[in-house]
């Protein structure tokens, strides 16, 4: 298989009319295919599998000794007792408030920081590191750090606040199902904003100095700039960005689980650990399993868009 | 990050105040101590004795600043230390065979999507990249029956096999940008010149790849190396456990030393701050890569 015929292929199929039987196609390209045969055998036992069976045992009840042998077929019953539960309606809402907060916030405070850092100045280079740091350790110690900082009796925040007179007592951010929710989203927001920040920040280089400069001679403010020259180039990072965050959002497990495990009450439960739970905690797999395939299929709207955003070009180029 | 410099080259208007540039600096202090704060507490707090951390109002500055909870943390000799160094060990080798396989997998899967037009390449592209979406825990029900059949359950293979299917997609992602960016050009001139196929993809795409491979490898050993949810749940030998989950079976049994958990955090969190800031360059490309095009 020469390079040159790789290539030839693709645009001879959209002009002539008589285009090659797939057969034939697989077999000019047989050797290709040894390249990704590894990683499609990994992906095969790992990713197909998975999926196909989650969704044959969301059809089942399942015995709590988890020997999947006497499964009963039970049809559409694991949908029903998930769909009509008001437990799942309230973790669903919880789950929305989440990822459209953590992702509304961390991509505000990344496109702050991003247009902050843009500026050439001494310090720069570190305070990008500084501000990446968070992102890159792992969410379990995040979680322990903010735990500690959280604490009902000894944490920090709750002896700010009363030394500042904002409250008499420090306040017992984990275990009340009015702040809970809010309390880990600011953890989440911690950790992640820095990757908007990074994201935005190299979408800012694309953005041509000149058209910055014509905008300023023609009297356009800071603002003015911003909104009309420097957005509008964004907008493609900036959708990409958004989507990577829901979904990260969406998935995130570590923080409530290890934070709180999903208490007080369910507070601060969102699909996810809530599946973990159904399905390690009271070994209902076949209920966490329906879940999980109610999951994938909102996944697979999000994911539409997010293979299109993130091909955009990729077949333009010759490659 | 180098095209930065290139551009500023902007001419200095006197103006008299810039209220947005002020705006700009109270912005970014208030986000430096929003970051930097929760971790000088951490180090502060892992400084502490015991009684020192469970105070009220808290101390704020440590009165007696002691390492001792690094030295037990440390010290193969207690319980402590042994069964830290012994987590410590596991995830740093989990993380690396982890890497090196995946980027063994990966790399020739990253430069056929790259380089050829076979039948099926978009479904298995996208399929590859789908798989970024999903979460742990879909795959984790059936991942961990599949480990129960194969008798992988509390083994390390385990956790290799499952790290591999979080890191492919993105590595194969983030390798296949960096391929895109090599001229083929230069490999068909090798080509001309008598390199078969592969000749020309080892000598001479190879090498020119390393910096995409070494930002693919950073990604995919501190993804490995933060990893939670699989190990939490295939792990139940205390002595195969990786990092993450080894600290919180450690410190729930003692719920309340703090401090040790702290220096623990800290401890954990050193090898992939040191990978970042050395290797920050190519992890800053690599996260961005893909998303923006130059």
């Amino acid at each position: 298989m020469s390079i040159a015929t790789g290539q030839a292929t693709r645009p001879l199929i959209g002009q002539v009319a008589k285009r090659p039987s797939i057969l034939s196609r697989v077999i000019a390209h047989r050797t290709d295919y040894l390249y990704v045969l590894p990683a499609i055998i990994v992906m095969l036992v790992v990713i197909a599998f998975p999926i196909y069976y989650t969704i044959e045992l969301s059809f089942f009840r399942t015995p709590p000794n988890l020997q999947m042998r006497d499964k009963i077929w039970t049809g559409i019953d694991n949908y029903r007792t998930v769909l009509s539960s008001s437990v799942f309606h309230e973790v669903t809402i919880q789950t929305i408030i989440w990822t459209a907060a953590s992702t509304f916030f961390a991509f505000l405070l990344g496109l702050g920081a991003a247009l902050s850092l843009h500026r050439e100045f001494i310090g720069r280079g570190v305070m990008r590191a500084l501000l990446l740091i968070p992102y890159v350790i792992s969410a379990v110690a995040a979680s322990y750090v903010w735990k500690w900082l959280y604490h009902s009796d000894f944490g920090v925040i709750g002896a700010i606040s009363v030394q500042l007179g904002f409250t008499d007592e420090p306040i017992n951010f984990l275990d009340n199902r009015q702040t809970v929710l809010a309390s880990l989203i600011v953890v989440n927001i911690w950790k992640e904003f820095s990757f908007a920040m990074v994201m935005l920040m190299a979408g800012l280089q694309t953005v041509p100095d000149q058209l910055i400069r014509a905008a300023q001679v023609d009297g356009a403010n800071a603002w003015n700039r911003f909104w009309h020259v420097t957005f509008p180039h964004l907008k493609g990072v900036s959708m990409v960005t958004v989507l990577l965050l829901m979904v990260a959002n969406f998935n995130s497990f570590i923080i409530p689980f290890v934070m709180t495990g999903g208490g007080p009450a369910d507070a601060s439960h969102i699909w996810i650990t809530h599946i973990y739970q159904l399905a390690f905690g009271r070994q209902q797999w076949g209920i966490a399993s329906a879940y999980a395939v109610i999951l994938f299929v909102v996944m697979m709207a999000l994911g539409y868009f997010y293979v299109k955003a993130l091909t955009r070009g990729d077949e333009a180029r010759a490659g | 990050m180098t095209d930065i410099t290139l551009q500023r080259t902007r001419p200095v208007v006197k103006k008299p105040i810039d209220w947005w540039r002020w705006a700009g600096r109270f912005f970014l202090t208030f986000l430096l101590i929003f970051t930097v704060l929760p971790m000088a507490w951490m180090i502060l707090t892992s400084v502490k004795s015991q009684f020192a951390a469970m105070q009220y109002p808290p101390q704020w500055w440590p009165a007696e600043p002691t390492l001792n909870n690094y030295f037990k943390l440390l010290d193969p000799t207690n319980r402590v230390g042994a069964d830290f160094l012994r987590y410590f060990w596991n995830s740093f080798y989990v993380s690396l065979l982890t890497t090196i396989l995946g980027v063994v997998v990966a790399v020739p899967a990253a430069y056929a999507f790259s380089r050829f037009r076979f039948p099926g390449r978009n479904f298995l592209f996208f399929g590859v990249l789908v798989r970024n979406m999903f979460p742990a825990v879909v795959f984790l029900m059936p991942l961990f029956l599949l480990m129960r059949w194969l008798g992988l359950v509390n083994t390390h293979g385990s956790l290799i096999l499952t790290y591999l299917t979080f890191g492919l997609p993105l590595s194969i992602w983030l390798l296949k940008g960096f391929y895109d960016n090599i001229p083929i050009q230069l490999e068909q001139a090798a080509r001309i010149d008598g390199a078969t196929r592969f000749q020309a993809f080892l000598l001479i795409v190879m090498p020119l790849s390393t910096p995409g491979i070494i930002a693919t490898s950073i990604f995919s050993f501190i993804g490995a190396w933060n990893e939670y949810v699989y190990a939490y749940t295939f792990l139940s030998r205390d002595d195969q456990m990786t990092l993450p989950v080894g600290i919180q079976r450690f410190f729930t049994e003692f719920a309340t030393d703090w401090p040790g958990l702290m220096a623990a955090t800290f401890m954990m969190s050193v090898p992939v701050v040191v990978l970042f800031l050395v290797l920050q360059k190519y992890f800053v490309r690599a996260l961005t890569e893909g998303a923006v095009k130059h």
